[in-house]
């Protein structure tokens, strides 16, 4: 069992999240960033996608009350174990007492707390992933609080090791990323098409795992037709009336009727889950077909781990 | 007469087949039966690169895994998709008629109106110089088609509200529209699932649950079932214990 003593603003469990039921306007969900999700199980020799802790912005304090591995990998906090620090990307060993603290937070926005053990919770509609908007799934539907007590089985131990340099991700406070056109990008003043990429826009302090709101250059989209509602996934760029765009992201809406100016490219989506508010971001388009070479890229650099 | 379509890039990771044709009853269905045919081939083992299926009023969505897509060439995803949704679309339309025809359900909702439950019935009133009885009446006492189902979990689309009750949304949302409400938004009438900030006029609530994720079937309704608001009093309201909506299956054709 691990037990929250201070809670941070928003610790939740997460793993791969719920797909197939976006028919129903269940958004995916899981896990913010799932490539930090991934790196932090793979450390532990668990499946990739089992279930984690997602610590977002500012970071809890657990205890242990039995002996186990635990890996961090994600944002980088000031991480101690029984006040000694710590690190991210490498396997730690906690006894049965200790404590562990996520102090300032360094870089980043969410880290993942894996576990060598299982965490003992129903699933939900086939996932324990928290869905924080609607409330369900997870720990009582809901945040982590002080107090909670989260049931583990199977704790065991495994040998040291850490990440290889590559693996090692950082994260810059100002982050190029990479989409493709929108389905209604044509529709969109040249004028206005082109604001957007030459500006840097200020993530929004209101953004959360629904939708990641962009404060900056207004793109006016008057006079443009009424678009009819259809379905909206995660890493479009949407330009409301008010014309500070939003990015869908992993609990956003599954339909949607704001125009789509573009889309966060698959293989840059983990880094939504890294933006913090005040964190600048601009946008460099690519085509379709290097879109798909980045994420082969990437996937493969993720596969290549020497145990 | 099947509708023409076109395949629709949606992001890197999508694609909408987006029909030419007026949302309503019978788009809808062959947009269903549409994605019907896809589950479908999907359960047979066909399209291992789909992940997701979103219908919605002219098009439907579907997200595919991109490592296992060709983006361009003859066997790419579009290319093959254009040639079965071309095929499906040119089967006999009797067929086509038979199918969501015979498992649409009638969905009882019970919803107490006005009062508490419907603080902006009056608004709704106002603007439609309708007595509130008149709009209670005009709103319970037709049937609405499930376009679909998305926004939030559990969320109905539905059409067919009549144009004397259409009534502009707030110039301001509320910042916590309670479970259950029912509203008035523009042109749409339907029912928040959950507690969210909304901008609809609120004019009733059901006392149903829209969502239980906790169940097998956790929703109440699916597309192209009906939904009848009957309406029921404070006391039956507060009294409300059954575990679901009334349903029976919806017979006859009825027009757009």
């Amino acid at each position: 069992m691990l037990r929250i003593i201070k809670p941070g603003l928003q610790t939740s469990i997460q793993d791969s999240g719920r797909p197939g039921w976006m028919r129903y306007g269940v958004p995916g969900g899981g896990a913010a960033d799932p490539v930090a999700m991934s790196l932090a199980n793979v450390l532990l020799e668990n499946p990739a996608a089992q279930p984690c802790l997602e610590i977002a912005l500012t970071g809890p304090e657990i205890e242990f009350d039995t002996d186990l591995s635990i890996a961090v990998c994600g944002a980088r906090f000031a991480l101690t174990l029984n006040g000694e620090e710590i690190s991210n990307d490498r396997v730690i060993r906690v006894n049965r007492h200790d404590r562990l603290q996520f102090g300032a937070l360094q870089y980043g926005a969410r880290a993942y707390l894996a576990l060598a053990a299982t965490i003992d919770l129903p699933s939900v509609m086939g996932s324990l992933s928290t869905h924080l908007q609607t409330c369900f799934g997870g720990f009582a539907g809901r945040a982590l609080k002080s107090g909670d007590e989260i049931p583990l089985i199977a704790p065991r131990t495994c040998a040291p090791r850490q990440l290889p340099e590559h693996l090692r991700l950082r994260y810059t406070a100002r982050p190029q990323l990479r989409v493709t056109e929108g389905a209604e990008a044509g529709l969109f003043d040249e004028r206005e098409y082109d604001r957007f990429y030459t500006s840097a826009f200020i993530v929004s302090a209101q953004s959360n795992r629904m939708g990641l709101r962009l404060e900056g250059a207004s793109l006016n989209t008057d006079g443009m037709a009424q678009i009819i509602s259809s379905g909206l996934c995660p890493g479009t760029v949407q330009v409301p009336p008010n014309g500070q765009p939003i990015i869908s992201f992993v609990e956003g809406q599954t339909i949607g009727g704001y125009p789509r100016l573009a889309h966060v490219i698959s293989a840059d989506q983990h880094l939504l889950g890294q933006l913090k508010p005040r964190d600048k971001v601009n946008f460099l388009r690519v085509s379709l077909e290097r879109s798909q070479r980045i994420l082969r890229e990437k996937t493969a650099l993720l596969a290549e781990l020497p145990w | 007469m099947t509708p023409p379509f076109i395949l629709r890039q949606n992001g890197d990771a999508a694609l909408d087949i987006c029909f030419d044709a007026t949302p309503g009853e019978s788009l809808s269905r062959l947009i269903i039966y549409l994605q019907t045919a896809l589950e479908d081939a999907m359960g047979s083992g066909q399209w291992p690169e789909l992940r997701e299926l979103i219908p919605a009023y002219q098009s439907l969505t579907l997200c595919y895994d991109p490592l296992s897509t060709e983006v361009s060439g003859d066997t790419s995803l579009h290319n093959r998709l254009c040639k079965f949704v071309a095929e499906i679309l040119s089967k006999d339309t009797s067929e086509e008629d038979s199918i969501g025809r015979h498992s649409a359900q009638l969905i009882e909702v019970p919803v107490c109106y006005g009062g508490a439950w419907g603080p902006d019935i009056g608004t709704v009133c106002e603007h439609t110089g309708l007595s509130e009885g008149d709009v209670i009446k005009l709103h319970s006492e037709r049937d609405y088609l499930v376009h679909m189902l998305g926004f939030t979990p559990g969320f109905l689309y539905l059409g067919g509200l009549i144009e004397t009750l259409h009534c502009p949304r707030k110039d301001r949302p509320t910042l916590a529209v309670p479970a259950g409400s029912i509203g008035i938004g523009g042109t749409q009438t339907g029912i928040y699932p959950q507690v969210t900030p909304g901008g609809w006029q609120i004019i009733g609530r059901t006392p149903l649950k829209l969502f239980s994720p906790e169940k097998p079937s956790p929703f109440i309704a699916r597309p192209l079932d009906r939904v009848r608001f009957v309406p029921i009093s404070a006391q039956a309201f507060t009294d409300w214990d059954e575990p679901g909506p009334r349903t029976s299956p919806v017979s006859g054709k009825e027009n757009d």
